[in-house]
């Protein structure tokens, strides 16, 4: 194992593979793969080195299907890995010991921990004598997030009749419930508008600073990495090919912005001064512009002489960032 | 059972019923539908054995008392296990498993107690009022080691319903598909409930005493009751339950290891 003093999490060489059964094609394959199969195997990590301190807030990101939710499911003990050394909190964590899991938390945006038919209220106390809380401490925990969560007149009513960004919350207040050491979020803000979006952020930043919670988090939004993570690790096809600061790393790979305009009356194509605009979509009420950052508000200046409706500018989207990263070499910037 | 799995249980039960009561219907039902089907279960052992006066060398007092032995042992199943058990290969293939691994408490525990059903307390009732009949009509004098050696036996007879539950439901943790091991598993406890263990021999009290252990289940308690046990026939039956016990655990444990976990 190589876990230093300072890591809480630590990984050497990680591999995960799966087996996949290939389905020939025809009825006579079908026949035929009753007798003889073919698997391939799919590497969904390969060979990753990864070292997270405690207290740090780490950004886990890449495209779908590039391992992210694969690692989470290694780190918090739910599946094995096929290879390599793995170490959370000085445990091995496929050996699933209640000590090892009364010290983190996972929320998967996708799963939920409660019980739909009952109260948050009810799910609490269950967690309650899972985690053996003390009544003090349970008291205290409840009403410090209740009280952060703003949501007070929500903990009496049923589960299944909450918002999407209520039930995060509440799934937030369960899993934070026994002062975890780490919490792993998979996609927490998946699906949830900008307003919640934006307090589900509010809150884990809280947690990270005064409680000192160490933070994985997995998300598709860049608004959720730029914000919370000093720190981002990037997956693709299995490999980290970054792991550095977060500002570089935008500052590196984001090099463009998108410009949306509308116009109350219809516009031909503009004729632009600024250089390197591209124009992506080109009708008569919106025109979209992809635009490298430096130039942007000299383009935004130049729009502004066509008297626009409405101006969206939007950032590359996490996708893009990583085939770039991709394209360019990547890159380890973490010390 | 540790002092914390207590508490864990009381919560579970608490839950469950709570959720239980939010559908008036989901409620009552199964008070109904239970009853009714213990009903027409009996109607056909009626059938059966009207026509027939011995089985080996069992009358039909002792008939009565094993259908009402298997029938309690189905309830307690029913009631307290049952619909927990059955819900793991669903829970393995939705990747719902992964929040009871994450959770310091047996993923095994909370699953087998997560679904208590109180609909199906008056079958237990039902079958303990056949048994009381049984008893009667054979002019048994029940003693109290008689009735606590009995017990004995249902509560082991119990621990090896549950084991064979499930190491089938486990099957779901190595193979994707298992449809026809639980119909194996229905058509094994349809015929032992009917049919005594005593009735079988050859290759069929080999499949039943030791392959898929139905037809020990509420044979065992049956021979304690009426003094017909012998020794070995007692030690067969605590090796069956030892050697279950441990494939229930490894075929759990390894299942675990095997588990990839459902693409979110």
């Amino acid at each position: 194992m190589n876990r230093t003093n300072k890591n809480i999490i630590s990984t050497s060489g990680l591999i995960k593979t799966y087996r996949r059964y290939k389905k020939p094609e025809g009825m006579r394959g079908s026949i035929a793969s009753l007798f003889h199969r073919e698997y391939e195997e799919k590497t969904a990590v390969n060979r990753i080195d990864l070292a997270v301190q405690a207290g740090e807030f780490v950004g886990l990101i890449g495209p779908n299907g590039a391992g992210k939710t694969t690692l989470i499911k290694m780190l918090t003990g739910i599946i094995a890995p096929t290879a390599g050394a793995i170490d959370v909190l000085g445990y091995y964590p496929n050996d699933l010991k209640n000590a090892f899991k009364k010290q983190y938390a996972v929320v998967m945006g996708q799963k939920s921990q409660l019980f739909f038919e009952l109260t948050v209220n009810d799910t609490l106390r269950l967690f309650k004598e899972i985690y053996e809380i003390s009544e003090d401490v349970f008291q205290e925990n409840k009403n410090y997030f209740v009280h952060l969560f703003g949501v007070a007149d929500l903990m009496d009513v049923q589960v299944r009749t909450l918002s999407l960004g209520e039930r995060m919350k509440m799934e937030l207040i369960v899993a934070l419930l026994h002062n975890p050491a780490i919490l792993f979020l998979d996609e927490p803000t998946i699906g949830l508008d900008a307003i919640a979006s934006r307090q589900i952020r509010s809150f884990l930043r809280e947690i990270n600073e005064k409680k000192g919670t160490t933070i994985i988090l997995t998300s598709h939004y860049v608004e959720d990495i730029k914000t919370l993570c000093r720190r981002t690790v990037v997956v693709n096809h299995g490999v980290k090919i970054y792991d550095g600061a977060t500002d570089e790393l935008f500052e590196r790979y984001q090099k463009n912005k998108r410009i949306i305009v509308a116009f109350d009356n219809p516009l031909g194509t503009v004729a632009l001064k600024t250089g390197s605009a591209k124009l992506v979509v080109d009708e008569p009420y919106k025109k979209e512009y992809e635009v490298p950052r430096q130039n942007a508000s000299g383009l935004l200046a130049e729009l502004m002489g066509h008297e626009p409706k409405d101006i969206t500018i939007e950032e590359e989207e996490i996708g893009i960032v990583v085939e770039r990263i991709y394209q360019e070499g990547g890159g380890d910037c973490h010390a | 059972m540790s002092k914390k799995n207590w508490r864990v249980l009381r919560e579970l039960f608490r839950l469950r019923f709570h959720g239980l009561t939010v559908f008036r219907f989901d409620f009552f039902a199964p008070f109904f539908v239970d009853g009714s089907l213990f009903l027409i279960q009996l109607l056909a052992f009626g059938a059966i054995y009207s026509n027939v006066e011995t089985i080996g060398s069992w009358g039909r007092g002792e008939m009565i008392l094993y259908i009402g032995t298997f029938s309690l042992l189905n309830a307690v199943n029913m009631t307290v296990y049952f619909f927990g058990v059955t819900s793991i290969p669903h829970k393995v293939r939705s990747g719902e498993l992964d929040l009871y691994l994450t959770k310091p408490v047996s993923p095994l525990f909370r699953l087998t107690f997560e679904r208590i059903s109180p609909g199906s307390v008056p079958l237990i009732v039902m079958s303990v009022c056949m048994i009381s009949y049984g008893t009667a009509s054979l002019d048994m004098t029940l003693s109290a080691v008689r009735t606590a050696s009995y017990l004995f036996w249902l509560m082991l007879m119990e621990i090896l319903y549950y084991e064979m539950e499930v190491i089938i439901r486990s099957a779901s943790l190595y193979v994707v598909s298992m449809a026809r091991m639980e119909q194996l598993e229905e058509a094994g406890i349809d015929l032992c409930m009917k049919l005594p263990g005593i009735a079988l021999y050859g290759v069929y009290k080999v499949i039943f005493y030791l392959l898929l252990p139905y037809g020990i289940m509420a044979t065992l308690p049956v021979q304690r009751m009426i003094g017909e046990m012998s020794l070995r026939g007692a030690l067969y039956g605590i090796g069956v339950v030892a050697l279950f016990t441990v494939i229930t655990y490894e075929v759990w444990k390894q299942g675990l290891k095997h588990y990839n976990s459902a693409s979110s």
